[in-house]
């Protein structure tokens, strides 16, 4: 049951609520005939729902990995049946991407007509693909918000100037080398992904503290601005990206709609988890030294994105606000008691004795 | 299989291949999203601006949203249509002598009519009937509703009003998008109401800061001020607060786009800038409109409760919390493009700043001063 709930902090989206989860949402049939589609990695998170739009829309989906972890997930979404059907319709090409001469071996002369690129990281991955593979309609990137250069003048859009600099340009190479090399080719830069399966520790390093009942530390004064996209929503962008005339070599930022404080999450996943509103303890990260552990899951700026050309351009808006995303999450994953990492306190820790020695 | 050609377009441009070339290496923001070259649907669908429309507009006689209007009546006059502008009060009053009005003289050369009158009777001071009646005057429904009702009683098709983005709830999911929950005790609100169950098309607006020629009251003025006097410049907060400031004649561009528009009618849209700049933010783009060096201006971040000063009487601008709105729905309904940053308009109105002489004239800073001696003594304990 997806509690619908909201308080007067938390301003709704004109679409209320989340749809009642569907395997094969209606989707607007705008691209398609079948396309075989290889898809790099997809077998963690983005992909596991992305591979399967794909498949309910009837597309023979290939998906290309070393074979270490199953190609195939049950997402909480399925049924056996569900699964079954799923994991029968995808096919699997086994190898590791790092080795230029086997991809190129295994994928000469196939005859693929768009890559979902999900895990590539620098631009030397995605080379022997495009070399394997000249005759491709469109080659649809994976890329990150995160090769923005950081700003006082928000939101961030697709044309703002990235940072050569950051821990992501590999991902600015990639799409650079796109753009230079002719490919048709669409890149889609996400924030902040959460979901059920989600195997970042975004909501579940508040999901942990909300359960023990712990404060939860925020830097600062809780107001930076951040955004979260449900994965759902982003996978639906993906889709929408398919075939489509408008995003023939173009960049979108995809998100939730709606951006929120560090405070307003953490208020968010109380909500979505069905806890009182939890007590939020401001620190300033300058007075620790936490010997490289991450105190707290999200850069310390403001970081978000404006969503606004991928709504016009691909007539796509997200399903999910954050409170009823936040929901999916910790009904169909944390809330059940799975998670990726054990919960681990050192950290908060030593704010909190720190602070109570302070007062 | 199809070829793969690269589509030659100014407007996608990968990311990085766009660089700043100021050393401050702040954005290059000149195309936002929302300017005019990405927003290729809507340039194509632009509204056809009918001529001849007939526009009265009732403009307050004092305040930031003066200057509104002013250049509103310009607007509109230049796309043809007939424009009175009525600014309640005494043509003769002091409140006269100040811009906009001592400039209203540029509006009677293009044809608007000039007149002075009351709120509780518009009739009094029009001269026929009025397709579009305006209202950038009133805060409460006893100032508007004689206004709206007038605008009915003859015949009037559109109202548009200008109230006020300051009625939005503070909320953890910025930015503030039309259809928020609003503080249902703020007057305007009465008025909002008021003119939705009424029997004419209305769009509501909803203005931030505004910065512009013009203007009736300090924005930027603020920050020149110290910045051209090599003072600190003393922000509440850690800075970060965002906030939104619009160029008037941006603004008064989004107005006529609802002129005349069926998409407009009962719409409601932020009239605000196209992105949203930080308390520190907003230093930053004023130096560099100003010529000056980043590295010459010093920011000092304060909390006046600590320092022992009222944030509102030591800056001119909400810092408690993220007053910051986006102007979403005027660029889906009306396909509002701008036609300038914050950054090109503040660097114009830099040049108007020293132009006036205002950098040289003789100010007090006393509490700029309290607030740098409280951060110095505690810096130095």
């Amino acid at each position: 049951m997806v509690t619908s709930v909201t308080n007067g902090m938390f301003a709704r989206s004109a679409r209320a609520g989340a749809r009642r989860a569907r395997l094969a949402p209606r989707m607007m049939a705008a691209t398609t005939s079948p396309k075989k589609i290889l898809m790099l990695g997809g077998t963690r998170f983005i992909g596991v729902y992305l591979a399967r739009l794909l498949v309910d829309e009837g597309h023979e989906v290939t998906l290309m990995t070393r074979g270490k972890s199953p190609v195939t997930t049950m997402i909480p979404d399925d049924t056996p049946e569900s699964y079954e059907e799923y994991a029968k319709s995808v096919n699997h090409i086994a190898v590791d991407r790092k080795d230029a001469g086997a991809v190129e071996s295994k994928l000469r002369g196939a005859s693929f007509d768009v890559v979902y690129d999900i895990n590539a990281r620098e631009k030397e991955d995605i080379l022997p693909i495009l070399s394997s593979l000249p005759n491709l309609d469109q080659y649809i990137l994976c890329s990150s918000a995160g090769v923005y250069k950081k700003s006082d003048i928000m939101p961030h859009c697709e044309v703002d100037e990235t940072d050569p600099q950051s821990r992501h340009k590999g991902k600015l190479n990639m799409e650079a080398h796109l753009e230079s090399c002719g490919a048709n080719f669409t890149s889609v830069r996400p924030v902040y992904i959460y979901g059920p399966l989600n195997y970042n520790p975004v909501e579940e390093w508040f999901f942990h503290r909300i359960a023990s009942g712990r404060p939860i530390p925020v830097p600062g004064n809780g107001k930076q601005i951040t955004q979260l996209g449900h994965v759902k929503d982003l996978a639906t962008a993906f889709v929408k990206c398919l075939g489509n005339e408008k995003a023939r070599n173009q960049i979108y930022n995809i998100s939730g709609e709606r951006v929120v404080t560090f405070d307003g999450i953490a208020k968010a996943c109380a909500l979505a988890a069905g806890a009182p509103e939890p007590e939020l303890v401001h620190f300033d990260a300058a007075d620790y030294d936490f010997g490289g552990k991450k105190a707290f899951p999200m850069r310390d700026q403001h970081f978000f994105t404006s969503v606004e050309k991928a709504m016009e351009d691909l007539d796509w808006k997200p399903e999910f606000d954050l409170v009823a995303g936040l929901t999916d999450s910790y009904q169909k994953d944390f809330g059940r008691g799975t998670f990726r990492k054990a919960a681990d306190f050192t950290v908060d820790d030593m704010i909190l004795d720190k602070l109570k020695v302070m007062t | 299989m199809s070829a793969l050609v690269t589509r030659s377009c100014a407007t996608s441009k990968v990311g990085g291949a766009r660089r700043a070339t100021n050393p401050l290496c702040l954005p290059s923001v000149v195309l936002g999203s929302r300017t005019a070259s990405l927003r290729r649907q809507h340039q194509q669908q632009k509204h056809d601006v009918r001529a001849n429309a007939s526009v009265f507009v009732v403009n307050t006689p004092g305040g930031g949203h003066a200057v509104i209007g002013f250049h509103l009546a310009k607007q509109l006059a230049e796309q043809n249509h007939d424009v009175t502008i009525m600014v309640p009060g005494d043509e003769g009053s002091d409140k006269m002598n100040k811009e906009p009005f001592s400039r209203f003289d540029e509006l009677r050369s293009m044809g608007v009519k000039t007149v002075w009158g009351s709120t509780s009777d518009c009739g009094a001071c029009a001269s026929g009937s009025y397709d579009v009646v305006v209202d950038n005057n009133g805060k409460d429904l006893d100032t508007c509703q004689p206004v709206i009702d007038w605008a009915v009683g003859q015949g009037a098709k559109q109202f548009l009003y200008v109230s006020s983005a300051g009625i939005y709830k503070p909320s953890v999911t910025p930015p503030h998008v039309e259809g928020d929950p609003v503080k249902e005790s703020a007057s305007h609100v009465s008025v909002e109401n008021y003119l939705r169950s009424a029997s004419v098309e209305e769009s509501i607006f909803r203005p931030q800061y505004i910065t512009g020629d013009a203007n009736n009251k300090d924005c930027e003025e603020w920050f020149f001020d110290r910045i051209a006097r090599g003072r600190p410049v003393p922000i509440p907060g850690d800075g970060m607060a965002t906030t939104n400031v619009a160029q008037v004649e941006d603004m008064a561009k989004m107005m006529t786009l609802a002129v005349e528009n069926d998409q407009a009618h009962g719409g409601l849209f932020n009239c605000v800038g196209d992105r949203g700049v930080t308390l520190n933010g907003l230093v930053e783009l004023a130096a560099e409109a100003a010529g000056v060096n980043m590295a010459d201006v010093k920011i000092i971040n304060y909390d006046p409760e600590e320092v022992g000063v009222e944030g509102k009487k030591a800056f001119p601008f909400r810092y408690t919390y993220h007053f910051f709105s986006e102007p979403r729905a005027a660029v889906a309904k009306l396909g509002m493009t701008y036609e300038r940053t914050l950054g090109d308009a503040l660097k114009e109105r830099w040049a108007a700043y020293k132009a006036s002489g205002r950098a040289e004239k003789d100010m007090s800073f006393e509490m700029d001063d309290k607030i740098i001696s409280a951060m110095t003594e505690k810096v130095a304990a």
